[in-house]
């Protein structure tokens, strides 16, 4: 498992509407608005790259020092956004998939305003167990 | 055959490079390079012999990377290979000498930027065997280097745009690697309080390991003014508060403490020192505290301790001041670093660069961020205008993308930089920003300060009313449920819930709410208006709001605006139900939801007369007037009455009855519903009645006790004229104006007919006409009203002439009466008189009355409750006779003699003649007479017309002679005799005159004869 990993969705609109810090360790508490500030502004890489694949997953798209940003971009230009210390490109990819469904099911639920905040205990609940499952 | 080994493979490609440079082909050539350095990664990296690194010579600290002439080859020769330090920079220089002349900056700055980026990996590895910091050192020069060389190469416009782009991104990437490599320089020579602690200076910076040398430098000997100066800064840079005293951790600007860091690098300090140092139980991210615990452990000016005493943070300052000084062979980046100031201006000039080019690259975010590091510059500088307006920037970017987390992080600033140049509007509105940020980033006492800032300021004195916008902090929602209905023109309450997002309640002194309309979008918005102060609780509060009428349409909620203090403030958002905890909601359009239904004007009450039958003419009756609120409430309702002319309201007591429908008669049929019918007796006061409460549902009927009044006497008619009395003399109009609704604001007028009639309509009719004169007068009476009418006596009044037989006064037999007349029927009544002048008189009877009110003519309003005999009353019905001439009563008979045997000639004189006869007596003694004859077949002789004297008595007769001659020969109408004055009648002509008499042609004569 990796040691730090922040995930953060972000909707169509660039709004944050899903975050959680999945890393084992929090080494400190402002790494969390750190982490933020970063997978912001990994945003303007994504815009440009997001557009130059028909993949979902755009693998890491940014270094930070020892950390690594990892977008998955899903067809309502959606982004997951991880940052993450590991090296487990499959697992990431797993890891997106999952969360994708995860995501889609939200959507369908009716009294869910798409691009609004996710506070869906479950969701976030299951989020955490598949971070665990694959980073 | 010469020994294979990379030099003498380089000498060749060289060579062959250099001919093709020649030849100017530098693509070639650039492959020939490309080519090497393959080779040279490939033979660097056979592990095996240990090689010289390199970059340990004077000046090596300066990247040479664009000059390949830095050092001649010869130099740089190891074995059979070149030392990589030198070599690799060598190669890059080539490289991007040739791809300059190829007009490549862009790969250029491409190439170079990976080339530093591994480069400096390399220089980590070897680290321990560089100078002090050597690594920054070199990133700093390099990039400072390539930017300068690929900016002052590149030409804007020659390249496409996505390249060009990209060139912007790689020269920010560039300027941001140096910068961030300046500020590790910059903090381990104790510049570090003079950074912002922003954000993107700690993720950066925290995450970016220290420099490892291999022994951390130890303070020179003489260095104790110097410390003494470090230590006098430290204690002078006092961490910069944060405003509003928000009481928030520092974010960190190093990987680690650096007093531990340098400490543990000092080969000769042990373990156990370093647990002195932090015994004390700080955080160790804490670096003010560190710094303070450094200033107790030792006073100044006692440092001429043993060289293992752990260093203070002051002496590791001025230690590794001292250590790059002799690192740093750049006197422009050894200036930058002598002084604060200079330091600050070579920042600056790096963020700048940044910003700029990531703003060209549209790397918005990157860039909107370093322009907040320069906002922070600007900002300590007192420059507080640049400072306001690239925090704007950066709080518009954070805003609108909705991270609110970064947000709360710049937004204090911007709100103290408005502050300070006194923007009110400004101020204001950063802090309602500041107040709608969710609540776990703020404590609650952060957040009253703000509050208590945003009402100081309202009540302050503002030059001119600020207008705010607070649509994130205070949001509105129509109450659940179905919208209010309202019916045209009422008025009502419009409750509303309004959600506070202030942490305390909050007094505001006015609020309005504008509605929209639906469809129609050319009226202005209405906007309600409460009177009093309101106060907010924190959360959801319930506010009702008096509603004026409306036009009719369906309303949403449109915005609220209110006023505390001097503040005009206005909120456009709606809550979902509750507080909208972020703008999420704002970029999806809302289903409107009606709030208001205000109906089109529809027939809401009807009034209507609840008989049509005609009423009894001159006699106090009860008019009913149906008053049906069509699903509408009549509460409070009020009649104004006015009657028409020749109508009066004879009490003030009137009647009011529920009527039940038919339907429910049917279903009640015990009788328990019908007896609940309400009665009431109501006052009219002014010609206005109001209603009972129980009539504001259900129909009912209102008994107005009227009177019309006739002055005219009915006149009967004979029997031969069947014409009636026309129907508008019994109309009389009552006007009713219904004033209802709940503020009476609904008006119903209807002017209502009622038909009022004598009971009887009389005719007469001489049935018999005996020689004595004495006529047998038969009077027919019908019924005119819908009630059974008895009658008690009738008897004749004459004025003279009417002479009756029998007993003498008028009355048929008594035998007779009562005579009772079922409604519309008739009945008639023989009198038997002696005429001997029928003028004026006068029928009187005397009948009563039966009927109800509900179907038309009744008994008569009882005005007076004294009368006992209420019961029963006698009414009198009078009416004049009318008689009419018996038809065939000449008084002149018109002969007309006959003519001469002769026959008519024309042109022969021949005397017309009429013969008057007197009939009976009569008043006339002169007689007009008037002679008409065609003109083109007579011509007359005499008087046409003229008066004749006839004497009055009886059988008088005188003859009317005129003189003619007829013109044209044929048959013709003879003249005519006329008499203008005197009926038509009244004249019996007989003998008749011919229709039409033969006139020969005249009499042949010789004159007349012309020969032919």
């Amino acid at each position: 498992m990796a040691t730090t990993a922040c995930f953060i969705i972000v909707s169509r609109n660039d709004i944050p509407i899903y975050e959680a810090e999945v890393g084992s360790t929090v080494k400190r508490e402002d790494a969390a608005h750190l982490h933020q500030f970063i997978l912001h502004a990994a945003q303007d890489i994504v815009q440009d790259l997001a557009w130059t694949t028909s993949a979902m997953f755009l693998k890491a798209i940014d270094r930070f020092n020892d950390l690594v940003v990892s977008v998955y971009v899903t067809a309502g230009h959606t982004r997951f956004m991880l940052l993450h210390d590991s090296r487990n490109d499959d697992g990431i990819k797993s890891f997106f998939q999952e969360v994708h469904e995860l995501y889609i099911k939200t959507l369908l639920n009716p009294l869910y305003l798409p691009g609004s905040r996710i506070t869906s205990s479950h969701f976030d609940t299951k989020v955490r167990a598949l971070a665990r499952k694959y980073l | 055959m010469p020994v294979w080994n990379f030099c003498n493979f380089f000498i060749l490609k060289e060579s062959l490079a250099f001919i093709f440079e020649m030849a100017q082909l530098h693509e070639d050539a650039l492959r020939e390079y490309d080519e090497l350095e393959l080779c040279y990664s490939e033979t660097v990296n056979v592990a095996g012999k240990q090689r010289d690194f390199g970059g340990v010579e004077r000046g090596d600290d300066q990247a040479a990377l664009l000059n390949p002439g830095n050092k001649p080859l010869t130099q740089i020769v190891q074995d059979d290979s070149f030392r990589e330090f030198e070599f690799r920079q060598y190669l890059f220089g080539c490289q991007a000498k040739l791809l300059f002349k190829l007009n490549r900056p862009y790969e250029v700055a491409s190439r170079g930027y990976s080339f530093i980026i591994s480069f400096s990996k390399a220089l980590a590895l070897y680290e321990s065997i560089l100078p002090f910091c050597m690594r920054e050192v070199w990133v700093v020069t390099a990039c400072l280097a390539l930017i300068n060389a690929t900016s002052s190469h590149y030409k804007d416009g020659l390249v496409a745009p996505d390249v060009e782009k990209e060139f912007y991104r790689l020269e920010g990437d560039l300027y941001s690697l140096c910068r961030l490599k300046f500020m590790r320089l910059a903090y381990l020579v104790g510049y570090g309080t003079h950074l912002e602690r922003s954000p993107v200076n700690s993720a950066s910076l925290s995450m970016l390991p220290w420099p490892k040398p291999a022994v951390w430098p130890s303070i020179p000997p003489d260095a104790s003014s110097e410390v003494l100066a470090k230590e006098k800064m430290i204690l002078q840079a006092s961490p910069r508060a944060k405003h509003f005293g928000i009481q928030r951790k520092q974010l960190p600007l190093e990987p680690s403490v650096l007093l531990r860091e340098a400490n543990r690098r000092r080969a000769s300090l042990s373990a156990g020192n370093m647990h002195e140092i932090f015994d004390g139980g700080m955080s160790p991210s804490n670096k003010s505290h560190a710094a303070a615990m450094s200033r107790t452990n030792s006073s100044p000016g006692n440092f001429e301790s043993s060289i293992d005493r752990p260093m203070r943070l002051a002496e590791i300052y001025v230690a590794a001041e001292h250590a790059l000084r002799n690192t740093i062979s750049n006197p422009d980046l050894l200036k930058s670093l002598s002084s604060l100031e200079e330091f600050e201006q070579k920042y600056m000039e790096l963020t700048k660069g940044a910003a700029d080019n990531y703003h060209h690259s549209w790397w918005k975010r990157h860039g909107v961020v370093l322009d907040g590091e320069i906002a922070a510059v600007s900002f300590r500088h007192g420059n507080f205008d640049l400072a306001a307006k690239s925090y704007e920037k950066v709080c518009a970017l954070y805003a609108g993308e909705g991270w609110h987390d970064l947000l709360a992080e710049v937004l204090p600033n911007l709100a103290e930089c408005q502050k300070i140049l006194n923007d009110e509007a400004g101020y204001l509105s950063s802090c309602v920003r500041l107040l709608s940020l969710g609540k776990g980033l703020f404590l609650t006492k952060e957040r009253q300060a703000f509050q208590s800032e945003v009402v100081r300021l309202a009540h302050s004195e503002m030059k001119q009313p600020v207008p705010l916008d607070v649509s994130s902090l205070i949001t509105f929602s129509g109450n659940a449920g179905p919208p209010v209905k309202l019916c045209d023109g009422d008025p009502g309450t419009l409750s509303v819930t309004v959600w506070s997002g202030f942490p305390d309640d909050i007094t505001l002194d006015s609020l309005n709410l504008t509605l929209m309309a639906t469809f129609n979008t050319d009226d202005g918005v209405k906007a309600l208006k409460s009177s009093t102060a309101i106060v907010l609780k924190p959360g959801k509060n319930t506010i009702t709001l008096p509603l004026p009428p409306q036009k009719p349409g369906s309303y949403v909620l449109g915005v609220l605006t209110g006023q505390i203090g001097k503040l005009k403030f206005r909120s456009h958002s709606f809550s979902k139900g509750g507080p909208a905890d972020s703008d999420d909601f704002m970029s999806y359009e809302k289903p409107v939801k009606p709030i208001l239904k205000v109906f089109n004007p529809r027939p809401l009450v009807d009034l209507a007369a609840a008989i049509s039958s005609a009423l009894l003419i001159n006699e106090p009756q009860w008019i009913g007037i149906i008053v049906k609120p069509i699903d509408y409430s009549l509460k409070g309702a009020v009649l104004h009455i006015d009657t028409g002319p020749g109508l009066k309201i004879e009490s003030h007591g009137i009647e009011m009855e529920g009527r039940t429908k038919p339907i429910e008669n049917t279903v009640a049929e015990n009788g328990s519903l019908t007896e609940k019918k309400k009665f009431e007796l109501l006052k009219l006061e002014n010609g206005r009645v109001v209603f009972p409460d129980w009539a504001s549902e259900t129909d009912s009927v209102l008994w107005i006790p009227i009177r019309a009044i006739s002055d005219q006497l009915p006149k009967g008619s004979s029997s031969g004229d069947s014409q009636k009395r026309s129907i508008v003399d019994g109309m009389r109009t009552i006007a009713l104006k219904l004033e209802f609704g709940v503020s009476h604001n609904q008006i119903f007028d209807r002017t209502i007919a009622v038909h009022f009639t004598d009971p009887f309509h009389v005719t007469t009719r001489v049935a018999d006409k005996c020689n004595d004169g004495t006529l047998l007068l038969q009077v027919t009476l019908h019924s005119q009203v819908n009630a059974m009418l008895t009658i008690y006596d009738a008897w004749l009044d004459r004025q003279g002439g009417v002479v009756h037989m029998g007993k003498g006064d008028g009355r048929p037999t008594s035998g007779f009466f009562p005579l009772i007349i079922s409604p519309t029927t008739r009945a008639g009544i023989l009198f038997s008189v002696c005429m001997e002048n029928m003028a004026d008189t006068i029928l009187n009877i005397k009948y009563g009355i039966s009927g109800d009110r509900t179907t038309g003519a009744h008994p008569p309003v009882l005005v007076e409750s004294a009368e006992s005999d209420g019961t029963k009353q006698d009414l009198i019905f009078r009416s004049a006779l009318i008689f009419q001439r018996p038809v065939l009563d000449p008084c002149l008979a018109v002969g007309f003699l006959p003519l001469p045997s002769s026959s008519l000639r024309v042109g022969q004189l021949v005397t017309m003649k009429w013969r008057i006869e007197r009939l009976k007596n009569f008043e006339q003694d002169e007689i007009l007479y008037e002679v008409n004859a065609n003109t083109l077949n007579w011509m007359i002789a005499g008087l046409k017309r003229g008066h004749v004297s006839l004497s009055p008595e009886q059988g008088s007769r005188i003859v009317i002679s005129i003189l003619c001659v007829p013109l044209v020969a044929g048959y013709v109408h003879p003249p005519q005799l006329g008499l203008p004055n005197i009926k038509e009648a009244s004249i019996s002509c007989n003998p008749a005159g011919p229709h039409l008499v033969c006139v020969l042609p005249p009499a042949l004569s010789s004159s007349f004869c012309i020969p032919a």
